[in-house]
């Protein structure tokens, strides 16, 4: 793994924002990670690729504590993951998170939705919360659906109703986990176009993810997991024409 | 860009409307002739056939006893007519009757008004009036036809009954097949249509125990329902009219938010008022009101108020959360020790006063720290202090203050009112108590859910009557000295206790439907578990809740007549022991059974109508 290590904050001349070092968790008797070790520098777009079941999303749901792990430690803009809950309390409201379900608050109208953690985390007045939603829906193309409920929104609507919730808190760093995955094809380019404009602006991201076309356009640097192991990381120019690993080429063999 | 970013026009209440009316109707089901339905649905094989014939016969039969039942010579009628007041209100004084006309006005002025505000009225299409109609005129038809009557009287309710069916009819054909379906009334104007037949007929026909004069005029007894109701009944109509008119007229022009908050204030506290204050009329000394109680009040709105902004400052930190703990811990420390340092209060109430307010204040500074947002925040959030504590000392100071009422018994109320207001009150007190069980049940602290899990199994364990006995008669022995507490109190304090731990169960069943992505969403937002309790998790949980929730409302209501058992004059005590006890109406028990089984039916009935639509409306946008 220490050859791996291509392209981290040190390369960059940034600071990391993410530090993953030999983080272990296990369900149960079954290890979904085993000692993941990697670097997020700041305004890196970083795509981690393998197959379901390797562990990619139990790694980025580890980074805001969604998941508890049990071994090394993370840390997070300086700010290791601990118990304590203050620190959670910090990181998470530093943290945007994506789902693949969504993760919409059905009960409460789309402006709701994206005011909710504004005005009872960040303490913003109501106006001002609402007058930043109405921005934010504008740049993910929705402003006309802030008065409906989730329920009436399509799949690719409602993500981008997601992506514009996380945002509206001022994440430091987005997490996107398998953002595309419960979409229909027709919907999936809608949620990328957003996601690309999110890294042009310079956001930090990791984004796990089975878009191909995403990780090559987009990516800083992808990082390939397996069995709950990093196998190989690199740019995407290096992993998708040549990759080291016999494991790369094997999946990639199986998806390309 | 100005702060009123979302279109001003569009509300979710617009979505909804848009989801549920607007959308074009389908066609209907080709309509089959009248022989081709018969032998579809009711002759389609010998065997269903058979099933047809028996299941009719048996029905025919069971109207026929039933209707032979009601409309049997034996029945005393009478008996209920001229009791109707007493099962209504028991005891109270006849001079005094003005105040029950006077509670019961203003809840239904509150409800008609409610009803526009929340925009509850659904609609009715014509079609289903139509046929609603030609059904009414069906049922007097089998009465006319299979009622034990005189043969004028048979004569009668049948030109009634094709009355009835013809107008139905006129309706149904009036209309094209397109208008009938399309065209929708609001259903409280026709459920108002009919109350006003009913309150017409009050005027015209003299229910009740009468006779007819020489000169033709029915004259009435005293206590007979029709004469005297007539006017209030006029009145009562009128009012739930004109309140409804009024919401129908202002109800655009308000903040929809805040008044929907205010009404639900209103209805809480609507039990209270209507009782202490109105029927009650408490005698307030104003010596004592002037000198203790608004001096008492306006310290803790001032402290209090005073402590609270400071809590809710932006600055205070966990410093504030720490004053909040100090405050309840204080007051707890009055309710176990036996205080000296309250000593100065001159008496009993004051000290009661002063304990519960501490309580509170330390309950409400614990939320402070959401508030900090900004000054208009936390005026908002001091205000709320202030109307509670008005409304809190100013209610205390009724329950207190003697009544002017002169009355014999221990309770002044009785009878239907005794019903509903027992009811009424259970469900209050339960509500916040079960959804604290609940989430304290499902909690990740093991204190709490050892306690809340402790507490519903020993409820759900024990027999509703074994509680109600315990808390009428035993009760009295555990209070503090010097204090009182009314039959009917600690009948809806133990009958609250036992609702709330099945009520918990239901909404606990609402909390394990709420899918861990929910959870997951409220925590990644940095939510704190109270915010995401809250704002996410509840919400949801409650509706979720409703059918067993409105079940659990409907059995709370019913069992209320357990409450007999114990001794309170509830409107069934009186129609199974005191009217068979009258001597004009010896053994006259039956009929007051069914008209009690009657009225419960109406009411159980309309509550779980009225979740069903509940359910629908909040469905919507819920997917």
């Amino acid at each position: 793994m220490t050859a791996n290590m291509s392209a981290s904050g040190m390369e960059l001349g940034r600071a990391d924002m993410i530090v993953s070092d030999g983080v272990d968790k296990w369900y149960g008797d079954f290890q979904a990670l085993k000692g993941v070790t990697a670097q997020v520098a700041e305004r890196e777009v970083v795509v981690v690729l393998g197959p379901s079941g390797s562990g990619k999303s139990t790694w980025i749901r580890c980074i805001n504590r969604l998941e508890v792990h049990q071994g090394g430690t993370i840390a997070v803009d300086g700010v290791e993951l601990t118990n304590d809950t203050r620190n959670i309390d910090k990181i998470r409201s530093d943290v945007g998170m994506v789902f693949q379900q969504f993760n919409l608050f059905p009960h409460l109208t789309v402006m709701d939705n994206i005011t909710l953690a504004p005005r009872w985390v960040r303490k913003q007045p109501k106006a001002e919360a609402e007058t930043k939603a109405m921005e934010l829906l504008e740049r993910v193309g929705i402003p006309e659906q802030a008065a409906k409920f989730p329920g009436q929104l399509s799949g690719g609507q409602q993500q981008r109703v997601a992506i514009a919730r996380s945002l509206a808190m001022e994440p430091r760093i987005m997490l996107f986990d398998e953002p595309t995955s419960a979409l229909d094809p027709e919907m999936i380019s809608e949620v990328l176009e957003v996601m690309k404009d999110l890294a042009r602006g310079g956001m930090t991201m990791m984004v796990v993810t089975h878009e191909m076309g995403f990780a090559r356009e987009v990516a800083d640097r992808i990082i390939f997991m397996e069995s709950g192991e990093i196998v190989e990381v690199g740019t995407p120019e290096h992993f998708f024409t040549n990759p080291t690993e016999d494991r790369t080429k094997l999946f990639l063999s199986q998806i390309l | 860009m100005s702060s009123s970013v979302v279109p001003p026009n569009l509300t979710p209440e617009d979505f909804e409307v848009e989801y549920s009316e607007e959308a074009s109707l389908p066609p209907e089901d080709p309509s089959l002739s009248p022989s081709v339905w018969i032998q579809k649905n009711l002759f389609s094989s010998p065997s269903s056939a058979v099933l047809t014939v028996v299941f009719s016969v048996i029905a025919v039969l069971t109207i026929r006893g039933l209707l032979a039942f009601i409309l049997g010579e034996e029945r005393q009628w009478d008996a209920i007519a001229t009791n109707s007041r007493l099962m209504a209100a028991q005891g109270y004084p006849l001079d005094q009757f003005v105040r029950i006309w006077v509670a019961f006005g203003s809840l239904i002025g509150l409800a008609g008004f409610s009803a526009a505000i929340f925009r509850a009225s659904g609609t009715i299409s014509l079609k289903r009036i139509a046929i609603w109609v030609m059904n009414i005129g069906v049922a007097a038809g089998v009465i006319g036809l299979l009622a034990p009557l005189s043969s004028s009287g048979r004569m009668g309710w049948i030109i009634a009954a094709l009355v009835v069916f013809g107008v139905g009819a006129a309706i149904w054909f009036g209309f094209g097949e397109e208008r009938r379906r399309s065209t929708f009334i609001p259903s409280i104007w026709v459920l108002s249509g009919f109350a006003l037949i009913g309150v017409i007929s009050l005027w015209v026909v003299p229910y009740g125990h009468y006779f007819l004069g020489e000169d033709g005029r029915a004259t009435v007894e005293e206590g007979t329902v029709a004469f005297s109701t007539q006017m209030p009944w006029t009145v009562m109509w009128a009012i739930l009219v004109v309140s409804h008119l009024v919401g129908l007229a202002v109800r655009d022009r308000l903040p929809a938010q805040a008044s929907k908050g205010f009404l639900g204030l209103l209805w809480v506290i609507a039990p209270f008022v209507a009782n202490w204050i109105i029927l009650r009329d408490p005698d307030f000394d104003y010596d004592h009101v002037f000198s203790t109680d608004i001096p008492m009040a306006l310290a803790f709105i001032v402290i209090g108020g005073a402590v609270l902004w400071a809590q809710s400052s932006s600055t205070i930190g966990e410093t504030g959360r720490l004053l909040a703990i100090a405050i309840l811990l204080a007051a707890v420390y009055t309710w176990v020790s036996r205080i000296e340092f309250l000593d100065f209060l001159p008496n009993w109430s004051m000290l009661q006063k002063a304990r519960l307010s501490m309580l509170f204040l330390g309950l409400y500074g614990l939320a402070a720290s959401n508030f900090s947002r900004d000054n208009a925040t936390r005026r908002a959030y001091v205000a709320g202090w202030v109307i509670f504590m008005v409304i809190f000392h100013w209610l205390v100071t009724a329950v207190n203050s003697p009544s002017t009422l002169n009355i014999q018994s221990d309770t002044y109320l009785g009878g239907f009112t005794l019903t509903l207001f027992i009811a009424w009150l259970t469900l209050l007190v339960s509500f916040p108590i079960g959804v604290v069980m609940a989430l304290g049940r499902t909690s990740n602290l093991p204190i709490f859910r050892l306690l809340s899990t402790g507490y519903i199994e020993i409820i759900r364990g024990v027999p509703l009557i074994t509680i109600l006995f315990f808390f009428a008669n035993i009760l009295l022995f555990f209070l503090p000295e010097g204090m009182e507490i009314a039959k009917v109190a600690a009948v809806v304090i133990g009958y609250g206790l036992f609702s709330a731990a099945y009520l918990a169960e239901n909404v606990r069943g609402g909390l394990q439907s709420i899918r861990r992505g929910q959870f997951e969403a409220a925590d990644a937002l940095g939510l704190t578990t109270s915010q995401r309790t809250a704002f996410i998790v509840l919400p949801q949980a409650l509706r979720v809740s409703i059918p067993p929730l409105v079940g659990q409302a409907i059995a709370t209501f019913k069992e209320t007549a357990l409450v007999a058992i114990i001794g309170l004059n509830d409107f069934l005590r009186i129609a199974n022991n005191t009217i068979p006890a009258q001597t004009d109406f010896v053994g006259a028990k039956r009929e007051g059974l069914l008209i009690v089984s009657a009225i419960y039916f109406v009411v159980a009935f309309s509550m779980s109508k009225y979740s069903q639509r509940l359910e629908k409306r909040l469905g919507l946008g819920t997917r």
